[in-house]
């Protein structure tokens, strides 16, 4: 565990902007002078407070989630439960800056990220966030290698990619034979099964050593063999990597091995 | 990164994209054979109409003239200076050419253009186009002894060999002979007229001493043998019998009359003594006065120098006199040499347009075959007006030495060239009293490069029209109606083309839209992970780029191909389609002419890109607007 306060400066330092460094700065002080010895002691990484958020259908305005407040300290492992059309998936999105609240804020290492411009929640997607879907969303002209390297490709220039990418390969094939697929780098998606697929698609989350892996029903599209695979995945990797994980799923059994679970039910949470 | 790598993945797995660029290949390769093609026939045709044009010509207008041209030609050196390549000086006025054509008389228009051996080659490109191989290489306007071996093809297989000399001296050697031969058998319609009419006049003295001794019964038969005369003895020269009848009532003891100018005028022949001998001149006249002494057969013929049978007007003159010099008749007897033979002299030299004499016609096989009205060694004859406000027709023999052909119809149809000096000397252009000799245009070649219309003007400003009356233009302004033609039916042509890639463009257009379509969930994690909008936009339109690129190098290598093969093509398609593409008699080329030109190349090449890439900006921007959220959620 003292892995994490040595690594997330490091990882926050490679921030683009000024202004981010400065909160950085901020949090390396929290979290140096805490000294957290458990989980349960780390600080909130993600807090979202009285989310609002509302889709327009035709004339009609459908809100989707009515004021949620929630925590998500950094180090954990956050089940977001719901039924179908809860508006689960779209408070991942919110936190994912995806999407803008309607009112309300979404705080990340304790400043305010829904309001900032694209290109800055862009950069803080990029390296602090990891994302996983339901299914997969691997680009199908590029092998499993290049999947996984894209986040670094979107974040480096062309040159700056070219420089530094024995590294960024190296990691790559690390995490993906982390995740048992390294004899498989040179494939393409449509050859490899659904289970495959969402692991090398970890990989692709974990490649720019991101703070916070959110992850939108990972094994929704997946048999139970497979599921448990991946999940299984998740959690060494959430163990190794020490990592912070925000999982949407409708499983409760897959919910029960989470260190929280936030129940959402007609937009509003009803059970922390 | 990631835009590079996508859209040359995209390149490589989406063929539909690749069909909807096939039309950006054939707009390029279209663009790129028509213009080659096209500049290669505007590049013939702008040196066939340059050809014997100079590039700029300071002309007097028609009949007039520019004296002191020494002072012009030093005038124009001072205005444009190290400019000049070359400067001639040329008599320019309109004529009429007149030859006879077996025995038919062929009038034409020409434009006759005295020019100066030496410094028109210079100026223009003459002497390439001279169908003589050694005129080319040694230019006078004198008969060669050289043939035509490069027209063994058109059907004229005894020229290949015959030189004009050779062809001259058979022509007049064979007339000479049947002249001879045809006086002869004057000579015995004489001598049987004579006898016949010997016998008349003794039955008419038989009959007066019938009438004397009181028989009134014998026949007076005196007409009727006229009339027997009339129809038996059929001379040309139909005065003949006339002369004859009338010979009767004179008398019949006279000599029967001959009209004088029997031989002469009919014939054109003269009678005089051979040549070995020294010429008694006084005797000639008194031959010619006397009329029936000429008819000696032991007398050699000499062609009179002019209007060898043409017809009865023919003026007696025995050698060239010097126009200038209005005593030049008057001077002493002439020389044996004086004497005009064609079977060894020329008239002053004259170059024709080979569209002038040469005609089509179908040979016994059913072929095509070329023939020639007049060939290099026959004489012609110009007539022309003099120069000045009160000008006087002239009429002059040449002799045809060469044909010239530059292959543009509108020149080899209607100039002439003879030399300079004799047309000043006819036309009345030289001072008799200084001996200046003015011109009526003066021709300058540029030096390569400078501009034409800058020298022109500088000229006109030199020469105003107030205080010259000179006609000051460029070769252009005078083909300026057909240049300007073809410059806009190139720039249409163009137009239309780029239409057909315009359309490729659309084509692109509405593939992309789909394709942008059939990404949106790829473009929804793009951004998931991070892309910015302008990278998703980057992607589509380097995949656009990419397209416009493929297309263009594959339309300009099937383009160049197209054009390095034209001819070749053209035979296969002749062959395919049984229609002549390409035919060299039309065009006078012997393959299609084309001229790449990389300006052109490049200027296709990046408007087809460009146009490519603008096709995919729409579709681009639509990626770009996409909410990662709407697209991730898009099934």
């Amino acid at each position: 565990m003292s892995r994490s306060t040595i690594t997330k400066p490091v990882t926050i330092d490679s921030m683009g902007s000024m202004e981010l460094k400065k909160h950085s700065a901020g949090a390396t002080q929290l979290s140096a002078g805490a000294t957290p010895p458990l989980k349960l002691a780390m600080p909130t990484l993600m807090s979202a407070s009285n989310i609002h958020k509302s889709y327009r259908k035709g004339e009609l305005e459908v809100p989707v989630l009515k004021g949620v407040n929630l925590e998500i300290a950094a180090g954990s492992f956050t089940a977001i439960v719901g039924q179908s059309g809860s508006g689960k998936s779209t408070l991942l999105h919110l936190l994912a800056t995806l999407d803008a609240p309607d009112q309300g804020a979404v705080h990340f290492q304790d400043r305010r990220i829904d309001n900032l411009s694209p290109r800055q929640r862009e950069t803080i997607r990029n390296r602090q966030f990891g994302l996983i879907f339901q299914f997969y969303h691997l680009l199908p002209e590029l092998s499993m290698l290049e999947n996984v390297l894209v986040p670094k490709m979107v974040q480096d220039g062309f040159f700056s990619y070219l420089r530094n990418k024995r590294a960024y390969k190296k990691r790559a094939v690390e995490l993906l034979e982390m995740v048992g697929l390294g004899h498989r780098m040179a494939h393409r998606p449509n050859e490899l099964s659904g289970g495959e697929m969402q692991r090398t698609a970890i990989a692709r989350a974990l490649i720019s050593n991101p703070s916070v892996i959110l992850a939108d029903e990972p094994t929704g599209n997946l048999d139970e063999e497979n599921g448990g695979e991946v999940m299984e995945t998740l959690d060494n990797l959430r163990e190794q990597e020490n990592l912070t994980v925000i999982m949407v799923t409708h499983d409760v059994g897959l919910a029960k091995s989470a260190d929280k679970t936030i129940r959402l039910v007609g937009g509003v949470v009803v059970s922390d | 990164m990631y835009k590079l790598l996508l859209s040359w993945r995209y390149l490589r797995t989406r063929f539909i994209a690749l069909a909807s660029i096939i039309s950006v290949t054939l707009g390029v390769a279209t663009l790129i054979v028509v213009n080659s093609v096209m500049s290669g026939f505007v590049f013939e045709m702008k040196s066939r109409l340059h050809g014997i044009l100079s590039d700029v010509e300071v002309a007097a207008p028609l009949l007039g003239q520019i004296h002191n041209p020494e002072y012009h030609t030093r005038i124009i050196r001072d205005v444009l200076g190290d400019d000049i390549e070359s400067m001639t000086c040329v008599v320019r006025n309109p004529a009429l050419l007149t030859f006879d054509v077996n025995g038919r008389q062929w009038t034409q228009q020409v434009m006759l253009l005295g020019i100066d051996d030496e410094s028109f080659g210079s100026v223009t490109d003459f002497h390439p186009y001279l169908q003589n191989t050694h005129k080319r290489e040694q230019f006078s306007f004198s008969l060669e002894e050289q043939g035509y071996p490069q027209w063994v093809s058109a059907g004229c297989p005894d020229w290949t060999t015959d030189s004009a000399w050779d062809y001259r001296r058979r022509k007049f050697s064979k007339i000479r002979e049947a002249e001879t031969r045809r006086l002869e058998q004057e000579k015995l319609y004489d001598l049987a007229a004579a006898e016949y009419l010997e016998q008349q006049a003794a039955k008419s003295r038989a009959w007066d001493a019938a009438q004397a001794a009181g028989d009134t019964q014998a026949p007076r038969n005196g007409e009727a043998v006229n009339a027997n005369y009339n129809s038996n003895v059929q001379s040309p020269d139909t005065r003949q019998p006339i002369a004859a009848s009338q010979a009767t009532f004179i008398g019949p003891e006279q000599p029967v009359p001959r009209a004088p100018e029997k031989h002469m005028s009919a014939s054109g022949f003269q009678h005089v003594p051979l040549p070995d001998q020294a010429p008694d001149f006084a005797a000639i006249h008194a031959q010619e006065t006397a009329g029936v002494e000429a008819a000696d057969s032991s007398a050699t013929l000499r062609f009179a120098p002019t209007h060898h049978f043409n017809d009865g007007k023919t003026t007696r003159e025995f050698r060239k006199f010097d126009p200038v010099d209005p005593y030049a008749k008057y001077s002493p007897e002439p020389a044996v040499e004086d004497f005009f033979d064609p079977e060894k002299d020329q008239y002053t030299g004259i170059i024709l347009g080979l569209a002038i004499a040469k005609r089509k016609t179908i040979g016994e096989d059913g072929e095509l075959k070329d023939f020639y009205m007049v060939r290099p060694g026959d004489d012609v004859q110009i007539m022309f007006p003099t120069v000045g406000g009160s000008a006087k027709p002239i009429s002059e023999n040449c002799t045809l030495v060469d044909f010239y052909s530059s292959n543009m119809h509108e020149y080899d149809s209607s100039f002439a060239f003879v030399p300079l000096k004799e047309l000043q000397k006819i036309r009345g252009m030289v001072d008799p009293l200084t001996g200046d000799a003015s011109v009526s245009t003066i021709q300058i070649k540029l030096k390569e490069g400078a501009d034409l219309d800058a020298a022109r003007d500088k000229l006109m400003a030199q020469f105003p029209p107030e205080s010259y009356p000179y006609d000051i233009h460029t070769w252009q302004d005078t083909q300026r109606p057909l240049l300007s033609a073809v410059h806009m039916e190139l720039t249409i042509l163009n137009l239309l083309l780029f239409m057909i890639i315009a359309v490729a463009g659309f084509g692109i257009l509405a593939t992309f839209f789909m394709i942008v379509v059939e990404k949106t969930k790829d473009i929804g994690v793009l951004k998931a992970l991070g892309a910015p909008s302008s990278g998703v936009m980057s992607i589509f339109l380097g995949y656009g780029m990419a397209l416009g690129l493929v297309g263009t190098g594959a339309g300009v290598v099937l383009g160049l191909l197209f054009v390095r093969y034209i001819n070749e093509i053209a035979e296969v398609v002749q062959v395919v389609t049984g229609q002549e593409v390409f035919d060299p008699e039309i065009y006078y080329f012997s393959e299609i002419p084309t001229i790449v030109s990389p300006t052109m190349v490049l200027l296709v090449g990046l408007g087809a890109i460009l146009i490519a890439v603008m096709a995919s900006v729409l579709p681009a921007l639509r990626a770009a607007r996409l909410h990662p959220v709407e697209a991730l959620r898009y099934e």
